[in-house]
């Protein structure tokens, strides 16, 4: 039989419980059903996890499928009014209070952080949650709560040592302080070695106290594990949680004794605990009864104490309305397609559609949440801030009307049922992209807007990935911190529990594999990362994810500050839906900076406002561009491999974006579904619809199958089931199970509308294998969109828009690659000037038309930002002195200023003279007169200028003697401006016939060649085959990026450098796709440095052996003269 | 002193799960009272392997054979489920 266990760490309470709650409650389920004669329903389990209801969703839906009764808690530190601690206690929700236990609870955790108390301890303070007793009083009222006086209590904690009055002292404060029935005491006992925490002694104290204070004792275990086989992982998470090896563990758990005991394990402890003190002969009995009594008060319903499923939107009055919110939002969406399609021929079919939509709006009841999000969408368009919608609901109708969307769907081919219909269950989910530099003054305008008590951040649990994991295994162990970084940094792209796996398989492994054979401790280091793996490590907020209800949210989930100071829910995105909870993503996409900052900038120098928003989709010179491939920087098509599939693809109209995008997807990859799209497209293969009655659907993509709108569409014209269903149909391709009885139904329905056997046959076979993959086309087109926009400033305004992306940064490539790309545009990249330079990267006009982009102020390593700030706030500077006096700059500052010539304004930009001006910088002593900001600066020369003549020569600054103009802006930039950093290696690359990466496009396919440069990028595609390829991007400063592919086999023969190498020299072969799209297969790889040194020593050796040589020519020449005279022979020696 | 014992004996378990009595050199020994289990962690780090248990399982019982004086012993139970008698206390 199962025991009600009333105090239990979750995963959830990270570095401390270690066992998930699913796997808590079926282990519930599994003692309840191998007891016999108890009835199922009787089954109870609470998670209480520590300061937090983290995984308290998942616990309440996990008890429902388990069929055991759920309940809640929190382990929370308290403290007295005077701040003193008073331990932590167990809070229990208590059940069937139409949720006011639960709202109390949820209360009662967010106050524990609200009033974090700092500790001081020997390692310094540290502040941790924790609620006042007062507050918790409180919140106790009305009978919402019961609080656990346990082991880590301030009662536990005299008991333990041995304080039997001041324990009684303390418990009686307790009672005074909580109202009547909230308190009872928690006697545990994990059968510990005497003496220690957890033995039988403290246990049977505590139940004396109770008896003897007439409050109810409970019997738990404080659980942090389900079974005994998982107390290593938890010793795992005290090392991890504490910092500290094992080995030196202040209090490491005494044993292996907190897990989840059946009820004879826990009969067991009982009997023993009653057994070592003097107790009441059905002391034993009681206790039991005691504990299932609070069990039972405390199991919650999860309909009616915790809402579970029911959604909450915004009171109407937030949104902005008075009336009928259905009503409202007919009105508004009228008047909406009415403005977006006038003057278009759609006008009909969209208010039909918008007829069609409506109703299931109405039917589920969702006006109030298309309004909120509407609402949104206004705040962040009045805030000037650009946005876009994504997801499925780019298919409604309604979100373009309400302006909530900017993709016109109906044209688009997008469907409203894969958004919403009657058949979907979940909530509905608008995706917002909004300018990731103004994300979060977003977020605190819709916390203004509509109030903190209705608005909370949404939170995300990151799980132990492969580096964490062994990272902390190796800190547990104890180990050497260079041993397990060095193990760690080889972890790249797989799990860890793959990690034994992966070391057997993967070649750049190898060296690792031999050397965890050699090791006791590595391999142990291996067994431990596998434990960690998935395990929640801690929580942040969530990137994208705003939660909007009613007044009652915080009654609903608890929050805590987050790092950005916004109060933060711990619920996570799986929590949402079952709480219904409406979460809106709204996620900062650099992209969109940085087309409002090019756009801006546009403004700004030419005065013209571009709206990107209204610029024709038809412009053939953006579409060139794209098919040239060069489409570094352009939204979502900018990687090696999109490169590739646009230049076989040769896009011309914006439908071929949406499905180029969609193409480049994992399913449709390993589908091989590319080539076959691209055989049809350029008319190798005739497009196969399969029936005519296909070709409708089918005919955009020529045949193949690529997005679930297709999909519903064949559905709906196989079955005739409506679009709603065949969405549900789709969802359940995914699921091999579910696949016979939607074969059985398709067939029977096909058949009945005319479709012929083999016809069904082939189709079926299409769809069951297109599975759960390929992509919504409302997703493909949303993304399309800002792909066609960017690549649009690209073509007609590349200098703001390259601007924009420095400044940004919102794709995969490193500046350097970008400020190679304007040069290769005729976009200057101008040096740092403190006369023009600003905060982020400007664009200037120059000469004959030209426009140049200004490297920014922050690009210089090691300024601060305050002294950033003055250089702008002077701006400009007549002299030195004046710029001295105004900036103050700190002498490391100032003298990388002067390396780069970023002060060449005082010395006429004559670069010859710059080691004059550092000398004179680096001589300047006494501290700067201060000005201030209202001040005029004193109008004198500085005496830099008169240094001159023969006394003076020797003034010069030796560090930039031999440096070019690159080297000192790598140093003081880390970027190269003026040259390429692979510049200096030219010379070598002609002597090794190294092929620049601008001349791969003339060369045939199957050319063997010579690639050289700096690694800028590596991918590991999705591959058809599931074998993995590395894709490497070299950049060599001739042109654009050369993208490397090494298969397995050169993977196998490189080993590590594939992925370690940083500059490097390659052997390959040319491979052509398409007119404008080549790569190279790569065969082998050296480290560019190793070969510049190899070739280096070759070099002197070939010059010391043509001495040699020539030594024995003279000799030669010697013997054969006279022996009278040598001397004039010297001088052609030493030539 | 305690005398080491250390070797295997058969346990009787009750109902409950506690041990009743042990069979030790042929000789049953009944246990009397309430038998107390302690266990004692491990360093498990300092061995090769990672272990399935973190702890071990001691039981201290009272027992006696037949009508002779009771002796306080320890009895162990590896991860097996097999018995060892450790220590006699005398």
């Amino acid at each position: 039989m199962s025991f009600p266990h009333l105090h239990v760490a979750s995963a959830y309470s990270t570095h401390y419980g270690v066992t998930l709650p699913e796997a808590l409650a079926e282990q519930t389920a599994a003692q309840q059903s191998a007891a016999q004669a108890a009835a199922p329903s009787s089954s109870f389990l609470a998670v209480t996890d520590r300061d937090g209801l983290y995984g308290a969703v998942k616990h309440v839906r996990a008890c429902a499928q388990a069929g055991i009764r759920p309940g809640l808690g929190a382990d929370l530190a308290v403290h007295d009014d005077d701040l003193y601690p008073l331990g932590r206690v167990v809070v229990l929700a208590h059940g069937h209070t139409d949720g006011r236990g639960y709202a109390a609870l949820c209360r009662a955790v967010s106050s524990a952080h609200a009033g974090s108390v700092h500790a001081g301890s020997a390692h310094g303070s540290a502040a941790f949650p924790s609620i006042a007793r007062s507050r918790l009083a409180e919140l106790a009222g009305l009978d919402s709560l019961t609080v656990l006086i346990g082991p880590a209590s301030d009662v536990g904690l005299a008991i333990g040592l041995r304080d039997n009055d001041g324990a009684r002292t303390r418990l009686a404060a307790w009672q005074r302080a909580m109202p009547p029935q909230s308190v009872a005491c928690e006697v545990v006992c994990h059968l510990s070695e005497p003496g220690t925490p957890g033995s039988v002694t403290p246990a049977t104290r505590m139940l004396a106290l109770a008896e003897y204070a007439a409050l109810p004792a409970v019997l738990t275990n404080a659980v942090r594990y389900g079974t005994p086989e998982e107390a290593v992982t938890a010793d795992l998470a005290d090392a991890a949680r504490t910092l500290t090896p094992l080995a030196r563990l202040d209090q490491p758990q005494t044993n292996g004794q907190a897990w989840l005991k059946p009820e004879s394990g826990m009969r067991q402890v009982a009997r023993m605990v009653v057994d070592a003190g003097l107790h009441d002969d059905d002391a034993l009995e009681r206790l039991f009864r005691d504990t299932w009594r609070l069990a039972d008060q405390c199991s919650l319903d999860p309909d009616s104490d915790i809402g579970l499923g029911r959604p909450r939107m915004p009171e109407a009055r937030i949104i902005g309305i008075s009336g009928d919110p259905f009503a409202e939002l007919w009105k508004r969406a009228r008047a909406g397609v009415d403005d977006r399609y006038a003057g278009t021929a759609l006008g009909e079919a969209a208010h039909a559609r918008l007829a069609h939509e409506m109703k299931t709006v109405e039917h589920l009841g969702f006006a109030g949440y298309f309004l909120t999000v509407a609402r949104v969408a206004d705040i962040v368009r009045e805030m000037g801030v650009r946005i876009q919608a994504r997801g499925s609901g780019v298919g409604s109708v309604l979100n373009y009307a309400l302006h909530t969307s900017s993709v016109e769907p109906i044209a688009n081919g997008l469907l409203w049922e894969r958004f919403l219909s009657p058949e979907r269950q979940t909530l509905p989910d608008i995706d917002l992209d909004v300018e990731s530099a103004r994300r979060h003054d977003i977020y605190r305008t819709l916390f203004d807007t509509f109030g903190s008590d209705r608005v909370s951040l949404m939170s995300m649990t990151n799980a132990y990935r492969g580096r964490g994991a062994v990272r902390d295994a190796g800190l547990a162990l104890g180990m050497d911190r260079d041993q397990v970084a060095a193990v760690a940094k080889q972890i790249w792209r797989f799990n860890a529990r793959d990690l034994r796996r992966a070391l057997e398989e993967k070649p750049e492994l190898g060296p690792l594999a031999a050397e965890v054979r050699g090791s006791a401790q590595l391999d142990l280091l291996v067994d431990l990362t596998a434990k960690l793996d998935r395990l929640p490590r801690h929580i942040s907020v969530h990137p994208c994810g705003v939660i909007l209800s009613d007044l009652s949210l915080l009654d609903r989930t608890p929050v805590q500050t987050s790092g950005m100071g916004l109060p933060m829910s711990q619920f996570d995105k799986h929590d949402m839906d079952p709480m219904g909870l409406i979460k809106l993503d709204i996620l900062g996409v650099r992209m969109q900076s940085a087309m409002a900052h090019a756009v801006e900038e546009h403004r700004r120098l030419s005065g013209e406002s571009i709206d990107l928003d209204r610029i024709p989709l038809d412009d053939p010179a953006t579409f060139e561009l794209i098919r040239s491939t060069r489409t570094l920087g352009i939204f979502q098509i900018e990687s090696p491999g999109q490169m590739e599939l646009v230049g076989k693809l040769q896009p011309e109209v914006f439908n071929d974006l949406t499905v180029e995008i969609s193409l480049f997807r994992p399913g449709p990859m390993q589908n091989n579904m590319p080539l076959k799209y691209l055989q049809a497209r350029h008319g190798e293969v005739m497009p196969d619809y399969i029936h005519p009655r296909f070709e409708p659907i089918l005919r955009e993509t020529r045949g193949v199958v690529i997005f679930h709108e297709q999909v519903m569409r064949l559905f709906d014209e196989l079955t005739g089931c409506g679009l709603g269903k065949a969405d549900v149909f789709r969802r359940h391709l995914g699921k091999p199970d579910q696949l016979p009885r939607i074969e059985a139904y398709l067939r029977e329905a096909a058949l009945e509308r005319g479709f012929d056997t083999p016809t069904i046959d082939r189709i079926w076979q299409v769809l069951a294998g297109f599975g759960s993959f390929g992509f919504a086309k409302a997703h493909g087109a949303a993304f399309a969109l800002p792909t066609y926009q960017s690549a649009w400033l690209k073509t007609h305004h590349p200098a703001v828009f390259l601007a924009g992306l420095l400044t940004h940064a919102p794709g995969m490539w490193p500046k350097d690659l970008i400020v190679a790309e304007a040069r290769l545009l005729g976009v200057p990249v101008l040096g740092l000037d403190v006369q023009r330079s600003t905060l982020i990267y400007r664009v200037e006009d120059l000469e004959h038309e030209r426009r140049g982009i200004r490297l920014p102020l922050p690009e210089l390593s090691g300024s601060t930002a305050a002294e950033r700030g003055r250089i702008v706030r002077h701006q400009p500077f007549t002299s030195l002195q004046d710029f001295r006096d105004r900036v103050r700059p700190r002498r490391s500052t100032f003298e990388a200023l002067a390396r780069v010539g970023a002060l060449d304004s005082f010395i006429g930009y004559d670069r010859t003279r710059r080691h004059e001006l550092l000398a004179h910088i680096q001589s300047l002593r006494g501290t700067a007169v201060s000005i201030a900001d209202d001040q005029l600066a004193f109008e004198v020369e500085l005496p830099v200028l008169e240094y001159a003549g023969a006394r003076f020569d020797a003034v010069t600054s030796l560090e930039l003697r031999g440096r070019s103009q690159t080297d000192l802006e790598l140093r003081d930039l880390a970027l190269a401006v003026s040259g390429h950093q692979m510049a200096r290696f030219y010379p070598l690359f002609s002597e090794l016939g190294v092929t620049p990466a601008s001349e791969l496009i003339n060369l045939p396919g199957g050319t063997e060649v010579l690639l050289a440069g700096v690694r800028r990028a590596t991918n590991t595609p999705p591959m058809r085959g599931g074998r993995r390829v590395v894709f490497v991007s070299l950049d060599d400063g001739t042109g654009p990026v050369s993208n490397v592919v090494f298969f397995h086999d050169a993977q196998e023969r490189i080993g590590g450098p594939v992925f370690h190498a940083g500059l490097m020299l390659v052997r390959g072969r040319t491979r052509r796709s398409g007119t404008k799209g080549v790569s190279v297969t790569g065969e082998n790889l050296w480290d560019l440095t190793e070969v510049a040194r190899t070739v280096r020593t070759r070099h002197a050796a070939e010059a010391a052996a043509q001495r040699v040589d020539r030594a024995s020519e003279l000799a030669a020449e010697l013997a054969a003269l006279s022996a009278t005279n040598v001397h004039h022979l010297w001088p052609r020696l030493r030539a | 002193m305690p005398q080491i014992i250390d070797t295997p004996v058969d346990v009787e378990l009750s109902a409950d799960g506690d041990p009743r009595a042990f069979i030790w050199n042929r000789f049953e020994h009944t246990i009397i009272g309430q038998p107390q289990a302690v266990f004692t962690r491990t360093s498990w780090w300092e061995n090769a392997r990672t272990p399935a248990r973190i702890d071990t399982e001691l039981w201290r019982v009272d027992a006696s054979r037949g009508d002779e004086e009771q002796h306080r012993y320890d009895l162990r139970r590896d991860v097996d489920g097999s018995w060892v008698l450790a220590l006699d206390w005398g």
